[in-house]
């Protein structure tokens, strides 16, 4: 049987709209690396306590990181993540110095 | 006895830092209880002041959806949000947008625009108003009476219209909120009251996390986790600061003493 070039066409675009439509909505091509970043990093701040120091510090780290990917952005999407980025950055290192304290307590 | 020595003694605090203050303290009627007026820039661009009902909208969102992932302060213009944010989708322009809203479960109408007609500036002056009208006062009666009866502040028990299903604030969003792990709620714990004869404080982090997580209050509230690290009085938490920065502003104030000070003998 020989297929139409018209069928296959619209074959095509059928696949490319189902895969499109099943794949996860956020991430694939509209987000770019620094909201991604802030989303992973700052995905955690509700599992803070859980966290090794060792951990934490890394966390703290990368929103050291991601705050100057943030200064570089257009004036409301600084002042917005700007302060989502601080706000999660402030309680990781918050906790870290809790725990800090906390061994030290211990040793004493 | 020295349960209403104590609370006479609250009072007398609160009377004084009035009077030091220089000012008598308006008693708020339940419609206007958490009520903010926003004047970053709104005069200086030709517009009333946005007054900011909190009531209207705790009813849909967490007060960690919009003071962590909206990114509103926790004071009257420490945001400094201008027209400009909203209509790039920031801050009231996240849900109202003109388009159907995730958390008002409807089509919320655009915050702000750049340029705008007769007819369009009627949708302005929803937010931004010289004086409180009528119809906000009607429409908080109309909300009030559906819910759970509460003694002082705006008069409704939020706590109570949420475990009976009344209300479902919505506490992540998809595109603005970073997906998180389920929290891991901290224990209770309770605090000594200062005064002898006053029951001691039972602190909830269940009850406070549901609607905070941890970031509204830790570190900028309380910068200590462990209990005691933080040292406060009630002179300050009148004043404003720790547990002052919501009671006595949204949530329910701190003259109902017994919802703190709640731990049986």
């Amino acid at each position: 049987m020989k297929r139409k070039p018209g069928m296959v066409y619209s074959l095509s675009i059928l696949i490319v709209a189902l895969l499109l439509s099943a794949a996860p909505r956020r991430g694939v091509c509209a987000d770019p690396p620094w909201r991604i970043e802030f989303d992973e990093t700052c995905a955690n701040t509700a599992s803070a306590m859980d966290f090794s120091q060792a951990q934490l510090q890394t966390l703290i780290t990368r929103c050291e990181k991601l705050q100057k990917a943030v200064e570089q952005l257009d004036e409301s999407t600084r002042k917005v993540f700007l302060k989502r980025v601080l706000m999660c950055k402030n309680l990781y290192q918050f906790v870290l110095d809790t725990k800090k304290r906390a061994v030290e307590g211990a040793a004493q | 006895m020295k349960k209403i020595a104590f609370v006479l003694c609250i009072l007398l605090v609160g009377v004084s830092l009035g009077w030091a203050s220089g000012m008598k303290k308006k008693k708020l009627q339940p419609y206007e209880y958490g009520s903010v007026s926003i004047n970053s820039f709104s005069q200086q661009a030709g517009m009333p002041p946005v007054l900011f009902d909190h009531w209207s909208h705790r009813q849909y969102a967490t007060c960690r959806l919009c003071h962590v992932d909206i990114g509103f302060g926790m004071t009257a213009g420490s945001t400094k949000i201008r027209a400009v944010d909203n209509m790039k989708g920031y801050y009231c322009g996240t849900c109202h947008n003109g388009k159907q809203s995730a958390v008002f479960k409807k089509k919320v109408f655009e915050s702000c625009a750049k340029e705008y007609n007769r007819d369009e500036y009627k949708r302005c002056t929803i937010c931004h108003v010289l004086e409180r009208s009528s119809a906000r006062e009607d429409d908080f009666e109309r909300f009030a009476e559906k819910m759970p009866k509460d003694r002082l502040g705006n008069g409704i028990n939020w706590e109570k219209a949420e475990a009976q299903g009344l209300v479902a604030p919505v506490d992540q969003l998809e595109g603005v909120s970073a997906v998180k792990q389920k929290l891991k709620v901290q224990p209770d714990f309770s605090l000594k009251a200062k005064v002898d004869g006053m029951p001691d404080i039972i602190f909830s982090h269940k009850k406070h996390t549901v609607w905070n997580g941890c970031e509204v209050c830790h570190p900028d509230i309380f910068v200590g986790i462990k209990k005691g690290a933080t040292k406060y009085s009630m002179v300050e938490i009148f004043e404003g600061k720790y547990c002052g920065v919501c009671h006595d502003k949204v949530a329910f104030p701190q003259s109902d003493c017994t919802r703190c000070h709640s731990k049986q003998p």
